[in-house]
């Protein structure tokens, strides 16, 4: 593909000691527009991409049901191989792309159970060590809360089975992690992610 | 009043969820924009960023082969490609503040924890494209000034040392890369 123009733009360089500052050519105020508040423009780009989302929203149920044949697959080859590289990390993606595709899916009760599945399956030191009846349980879980879903009022059910399905992963982490001390305090340290409109 | 062209912008996805790659092509169209490309791993994100030359990057954390943070460290490298420069919004279900730290130090521009929201992207792309950062370069980091905000306050060691030298013109890293062919 040919490169353009704005491509062969020079960097200025501000050097100091131990560090050298880059201003790099803005290569993306071609895009910037100056409107006036008075000026005609287009519609709220937001509020047209979550259309064009709602519109999407249609094949998230069939998309869901995916995910949890993949986590479903994933399972079982862990069942059959055990937890080897492969199979934890096959298993933990699956898990964590549910976790992350839950609310946006409109199942957003199957994210607390994904989300433990991930913790189990991320912070066990000796990952063989993990029982493969809890795996089961977070895997079931999931399934039943995205077939339950479908039929609604299933809420209360959901939120219960998820607690008692992050106690005992908890209770397990905590024993498992007993000669590292701090290490769960560490990576259960409170979401962090810059504010882009703080400036 | 600032908007954006979102017609003249040139995006790269890069995730092996393909449920993922469909919604974020579908924000990025309902935002206006055309050119979206899309890779399935870190590898192939790699080879599309050098062929397609996007202007923003849009890449999840956890692939196979190699992941998002390794593909950034890739492109964060001074004159190993054309466009070390190029905005990178990690888009990640990795939301803990051990991880948004290690993305930023590999060189991220903006952080966007799922589960993604039209108006979250759409806020970090208007950042990346009104409110430019300069790129630091010390022994141990390349990338967009970690620091966002300047506080007159700020108490403890002076972490970057030095005065001030002359501003000098960097050859650019394409030519420079077309020397050495």
């Amino acid at each position: 593909m040919s490169r353009r123009p704005e491509d062969h733009a020079e960097a200025s360089v501000t050097k100091f000691k131990d560090y050298e500052v880059i201003t790099p050519p803005n290569k993306l105020e071609k895009a910037v527009v100056h409107a006036r508040p008075s000026e005609h423009y287009e519609p709220d780009p937001v509020a047209r991409a979550e259309q064009a989302l709602l519109t999407l929203s249609n094949d998230f149920a069939q998309w869901m049901e995916a995910e949890c044949r993949r986590l479903d697959a994933a399972r079982r080859k862990v069942r059959e191989a055990g937890l080897t590289d492969a199979a934890r990390d096959e298993l933990f993606r699956a898990a964590h792309d549910i976790k992350g595709e839950a609310a946006t899916f409109g199942f957003p009760l199957i994210e607390p159970v994904a989300r433990s599945l991930c913790r189990l399956i991320e912070h066990s030191p000796e990952p063989a060590r993990i029982p493969l009846v809890l795996l089961d349980q977070h895997v079931d879980g999931v399934r039943a809360i995205v077939h339950r879903n479908a039929q609604g009022n299933s809420e209360r059910k959901a939120q219960v089975l998820a607690e008692r399905l992050r106690q005992v992963t908890e209770e397990f982490l905590a024993h498992e992690n007993r000669n590292r001390p701090g290490y769960l305090d560490e990576v259960a340290a409170p979401a962090l992610a810059p504010d882009p409109s703080s400036g | 009043m600032v908007r954006i062209d979102f017609n003249r912008l040139r995006f790269l996805v890069i995730d092996d969820n393909a449920h993922m790659r469909r919604i974020l092509r579908t924000l990025l169209h309902g935002f206006g924009t055309r050119e979206v490309y899309e890779a399935e791993d870190g590898a192939a994100g790699l080879e599309a960023f050098t062929h397609y030359s996007p202007d923003i990057v849009i890449t999840d954390w956890a692939m196979p082969i190699f992941d998002g943070l390794e593909l950034t460290q890739m492109i964060r490298q001074p004159g190993a490609n054309a466009n070390p420069y190029v905005p990178i919004i990690m888009l990640t279900g990795h939301s803990e503040k051990k991880r948004v730290v290690a993305a930023r130090d590999a060189g991220i521009t903006e952080f966007l924890a799922k589960p993604i929201s039209a108006k979250a992207l759409y806020q970090r792309i208007l950042n990346i494209v009104v409110n430019p950062r300069p790129f630091i370069k010390t022994k141990t980091y390349f990338g967009p000034d970690r620091r966002r905000n300047v506080n007159p306050n700020y108490v403890g060691p002076d972490r970057r040392k030095g005065g001030k030298a002359d501003i000098i013109k960097q050859q650019p890293l394409l030519d420079k890369a077309k020397a050495l062919t």
